[in-house]
């Protein structure tokens, strides 16, 4: 699978050329365009938990806590697919050989092979109630597209590292890691406007993106009209 | 060949358009895209072409004024905005058709018709699908995107979201529809979903400008942001 990453650095997308039987799986809704010789399957994800019946899905899915996966299947050779993500920011490549835990809004798509687990919970999920945040576990081999608000930029952890939890965009799970506060007291913390952090330990790579999503919704939300 | 100056710059993030007018030059512009201009310039805002193609304009999403920025004081420039931060594309119209996805109008110039194309339940009853405003005639027009635009030349066949349509050259035959694959159940999600799941299947050979972010994506993320009505 050849990509190509245009439109860089703010309103990025990825060009993908698929061969026969290729196939590469997105979250519904990155779609921007692409070829007639492409067949698409819809599944159904969920974000940390059990599934459920359709209503249940239905539910999940409006108060944001479902997803729905879509699969691009090319059944002949040379298909073009462009992909993009919901927010002004860029789009990173990473080849996958191991796992990965990316930020739920920054998976963008992931080739066949790659195994997607949305139900991870490894920062506990109380933590994130109120933010539509969600992580996705991705395991084996293969092309993974990341997105990030903002610019997108690599820490190679060797040690420690410390970052806001809305400014993470995905992490390798060699790394260790602890939700923890900024401060030295919880109150402390929020009132310096520094809320919760994860502070990494060991040896792996991390992306991290420069702007922070749930801040930036915190900023919209408050003047639209309630729901 | 026109003899319209302009420059666009700031791209392709940050797209403003910038036009030379000649003394008595005219540029005809979508209300709150001026964003500065020498003050030689008169503005008129006004109704322009007829009742008929003033309501089939405001049919395809666009206002019903249509302003018109004349140099009769003498040459001056006009700067135009975008509303979203994206690219600005220029169009050189010769006696063909180009079809203009609702909100990406900028301005034209003189000798360009704009009017509204009425897509029956095609274009109004898909929710979110596609409106459009059909430009003709011999002049310059300019359109915007959200995010960058991709110009994308097609040969046979080619599939593209509504949501991220922003231009398309006649000589293309369009028909809206859902990506292949999703089938009766697809339907149900297709609704569910708010209208992603629609495209426009382009057949023939000509060019289509895609943008690559879209409004509706970015409304869905901020919707889990707005406030919990208060319960009492």
């Amino acid at each position: 699978m050849q990509h190509e990453i245009v439109a860089r650095p703010a309103a990025s997308v990825v060009k993908l050329n698929l061969d026969a039987g290729e196939t590469i799986t997105c979250e519904v809704g990155a779609m921007l365009a692409m070829s007639t010789g492409i067949k698409v399957e819809t599944t159904s994800g969920k974000k940390g938990g059990k599934g459920g019946g359709l209503m249940k899905g239905l539910k999940r899915m409006f108060s944001g806590e479902n997803f729905f996966l879509n699969h691009f299947t090319a059944d002949r050779a040379g298909q073009t697919l462009i992909l993009g993500p919901q927010l002004m920011g860029d789009v990173v490549h990473h080849n996958l050989s191991g796992t990965l835990v990316v930020q739920g809004s920054s998976w963008l798509a992931s080739e066949e092979g790659i195994e997607i687990d949305a139900s991870w919970q490894g920062f506990g999920k109380a933590l994130f109630s109120g933010e539509s945040m969600f992580w996705v576990k991705c395991s084996g081999h293969g092309d993974l597209f990341l997105n990030s608000f903002g610019a997108i930029y690599e820490v190679n952890v060797d040690g420690g590292f410390t970052v806001d939890t809305g400014h993470i965009v995905a992490f390798e799970d060699t790394l260790q890691f602890k939700i923890g506060k900024a401060g030295a007291s919880l109150i402390g913390s929020f009132l310096g406007g520094e809320g919760l952090v994860c502070k990494f330990t060991g040896q792996g790579k991390l992306y991290c993106q420069s702007h922070n999503p749930p801040s930036f919704g915190a900023l919209l939300g408050p003047k639209l009209k309630a729901r | 060949m026109s003899d319209l100056q302009f420059e666009i710059s700031q791209r392709p993030d940050f797209a403003i358009l910038t036009v030379d007018l000649e003394q008595g030059q005219r540029i005809f512009a979508e209300p709150s895209a001026m964003a500065a201009m020498d003050p030689t310039i008169t503005l008129k805002a006004g109704f322009k072409g007829g009742l008929k193609k003033t309501l089939g304009r405001a049919l395809g999403g666009e206002s019903l004024i249509i302003n018109t920025f004349t140099a009769d004081r003498g040459p001056g420039e006009v700067v135009f905005a975008p509303g979203a931060p994206g690219d600005a594309i220029h169009y050189e119209l010769d006696r063909n058709t180009l079809y203009i996805q609702r909100g990406a109008f900028m301005c034209h110039s003189d000798g360009v018709e704009l009017t509204g194309k009425w897509q029956g339940a095609k274009g109004f009853f898909s929710g979110k699908g596609l409106v459009l405003l059909k430009a003709s005639g011999e002049g310059d027009i300019f359109f915007n995107s959200y995010g960058a635009i991709l110009e994308i030349d097609v040969e046979d066949e080619y599939i593209v979201d509504t949501g991220y349509v922003v231009a398309f050259e006649d000589t293309l035959h369009y028909d809206v529809t859902t990506v292949p694959g999703m089938k009766v159940g697809g339907k149900l999600k297709t609704f569910f979903f708010g209208g992603e799941g629609l495209v426009v299947r382009f057949s023939g050979q000509g060019r289509v400008w895609v943008q690559t972010r879209a409004v509706n994506p970015f409304l869905t993320w901020v919707f889990p942001y707005r406030p919990q009505p208060s319960n009492n």
